[in-house]
């Protein structure tokens, strides 16, 4: 496994429906990456189809594997590098329920897929509608160090990213579209859930405006003492580099040990609190 | 929450980042042209219209002044050409005293002593040369309705609020008229009372009866799920006046969300039938 590695954060706006087109400017971004000497480019969620495709998300969801992934391994296997998108899954065995999945793909193939556990159903959100949550935290021990996935919402939740770290990453990615309104939520939750977690947080937004709603990119990553390595820009495409020395990691720990300091009997209580509620 | 006019305070510059784009995604998006704005010399309008051109240039944006004999105001007139200049916008004056005048005559039931008809009819007129120069020239209907008076039902159904695009009916009335001193519509567009001209002497916060600065308090306290009392104790007013907007603002919404059918079948239109909207 790498200490260090070299990725991309890829801020695309993705237009919606069009998963030809959007592979496309997925391939394109993963070249530019691998020109710029990255191991790993980051899309946000729904690359695949853009976010408020609504019913057209029934024809548009695939499986994992499908169709798409098997284009994105071939992307992945060609250029040598890995990639993580986000994209509507119907689930195999159903073949009737819909995931709103993250999906971790290397040059050997698919790595493996996150389904989104917090699914916002208000405000202007409606996921509860199409979606079944997921029921599981994803980490993958890759050559590239153990990653996390989380999707947008499940920010606000501190037990996924709490869950995902303890059982092992040390990079989590979350990928998101979130609109301009809720900017400051997740700028905050970002630098909070590095820091409360000693870990890398790679947080990739989407771009563009679909339906009215203004999708505000600045997508960013932030080290493990909460300090923003590299920030995209807000609301236009944007593409930017950085580095990740997983030692990093250590020292942080012993600066502020908040996973050391942890308190699994608070959990009981919390859950029978929340139980409760 | 405490109700004040501060409440209302948005940073400008960001909101107008966020118009423009708007603007400008959905008319790339549609492969329109440009943009047309119905442009009467109002605040509402002459705001829009200023938007547009910055969003798309102003050579994209053509302002269209329909004027007619019985609500002709020089001002107005004098008002949408002050902002079509210093916007750089294209515009097109048509008087459409003659076609209203054909309408009144042809339609056999025809009510001169009905304000709410023919004024609505005049409403409707305008917006059928919107459209009619909007197909001709590929352009996108770029309205002018904000969300003070979107709330209260104050427009006219399949008339003035008729368009492809709003881009700042999410902004109450003293909300817009900040964002017009931001982006330097002329202080007397601003500052000159509200009408729809539909008849003579018609003035917005007269019909409505409230100043839009308490209007816009109510409503924004309603839009945040405050109840009546909190309201009207905080404001200082009876609490049967935010009854009142309260009622008008629920009893419009048939105005708001068009397409109404019943349940008949698989998928219904205007209900589990949901699609993007976007071009």
């Amino acid at each position: 496994m790498k200490k260090e590695i070299r990725m991309a954060l890829a801020q695309i706006d993705s237009k919606l429906g069009d998963k030809t087109g959007n592979i496309k400017k997925i391939e394109k971004n993963v070249l530019k990456a691998k020109k710029k000497g990255a191991e790993l480019v980051i899309f946000p969620e729904l690359t695949l189809t853009g976010y408020v495709v609504r019913d057209q998300i029934y024809e548009l969801a695939e499986t994992i594997p499908g169709p798409a992934t098997r284009t994105i391994e071939t992307i992945a296997r060609k250029s040598n590098m890995h990639i993580i998108f986000g994209m509507p899954e119907i689930d195999e065995k159903t073949q009737a329920t819909l995931h709103n999945a993250a999906v971790l793909v290397g040059p050997k193939g698919l790595i493996g897929k996150y389904r989104k556990m917090y699914l916002p159903t208000h405000s202007v959100f409606e996921e509860k509608r199409y979606f079944r949550p997921g029921y599981q935290t994803a980490v993958f021990d890759t050559e590239l160090g153990k990653i996390g996935l989380i999707i947008c919402y499940d920010i606000f939740f501190p037990e996924v990213t709490r869950l995902t770290r303890l059982n092992g990453a040390q990079l989590i990615v979350c990928i998101s579209a979130s609109p301009a309104v809720r900017r400051t939520f997740f700028e905050i939750l970002t630098l909070a859930r590095a820091v409360e977690n000693t870990t890398f947080l790679a947080y990739v937004n989407l771009v563009g405006i679909e339906d009215g709603l203004q999708f505000w990119g600045g997508s960013r990553l932030v080290g493990p003492n909460g300090k923003v390595l590299v920030q995209a820009k807000y609301y236009e495409e944007d593409f930017v580099m950085c580095d990740i020395n997983y030692e990093d990691i250590k020292p942080v720990e012993t600066f502020v040990p908040a996973l050391k300091d942890l308190r699994p009997e608070l959990f009981d209580k919390l859950k029978s609190s929340a139980e409760q509620l | 929450m405490k109700l004040a006019s501060f409440i209302l305070d948005l940073d400008w510059q960001d909101a107008v980042t966020k118009i423009k784009r708007f603007i400008s995604s959905y008319v790339e998006q549609s492969g329109a042209k440009g943009v047309l704005v119905g442009l009467s010399g109002g605040i509402d309008s002459c705001t829009v219209a200023a938007l547009s051109a910055l969003a798309i240039g102003g050579e994209k944006v053509l302002g269209l002044m329909l004027p007619e004999k019985e609500t002709h105001n020089a001002k107005d007139i004098k008002h949408a050409k002050l902002v079509a200049e210093k916007f750089s916008l294209k515009t097109k004056m048509i008087d459409i005293t003659s076609t209203l005048r054909t309408f009144y005559m042809s339609i056999p039931d025809f009510d001169p002593a009905s304000k709410l008809c023919m004024g609505n009819l005049k409403a409707r007129t305008r917006m059928i040369y919107l459209y009619y120069y909007a197909n001709k020239f590929n352009l996108i209907v770029c309205g002018s309705s904000d969300k003070s008076e979107t709330m209260m039902g104050y427009f006219t159904k399949w008339g003035d609020v008729a368009a492809d695009i709003s881009p700042i009916m999410d902004l109450y009335k003293t909300q817009v008229r900040k964002l017009a001193l931001h982006i330097g519509i002329p202080k007397t567009v601003i500052a000159k009372p509200s009408s729809p001209a539909l008849w003579p002497g018609q003035l917005a916060e007269k019909e409505l009866g409230i100043k839009y600065e308490l209007l816009d308090l109510i409503l924004y306290g309603l839009e945040h799920f405050m109840n009546v009392e909190d309201i009207a104790r905080q404001l200082g007013i009876e609490e049967k006046t935010v009854e009142g907007i309260k009622r008008k603002w629920l009893s419009a919404e048939h105005k708001r969300r068009m397409l109404l059918t019943m349940k008949l079948e698989y998928r219904t239109i205007g209900t589990d039938l949901r699609l993007s909207r976007n071009p």
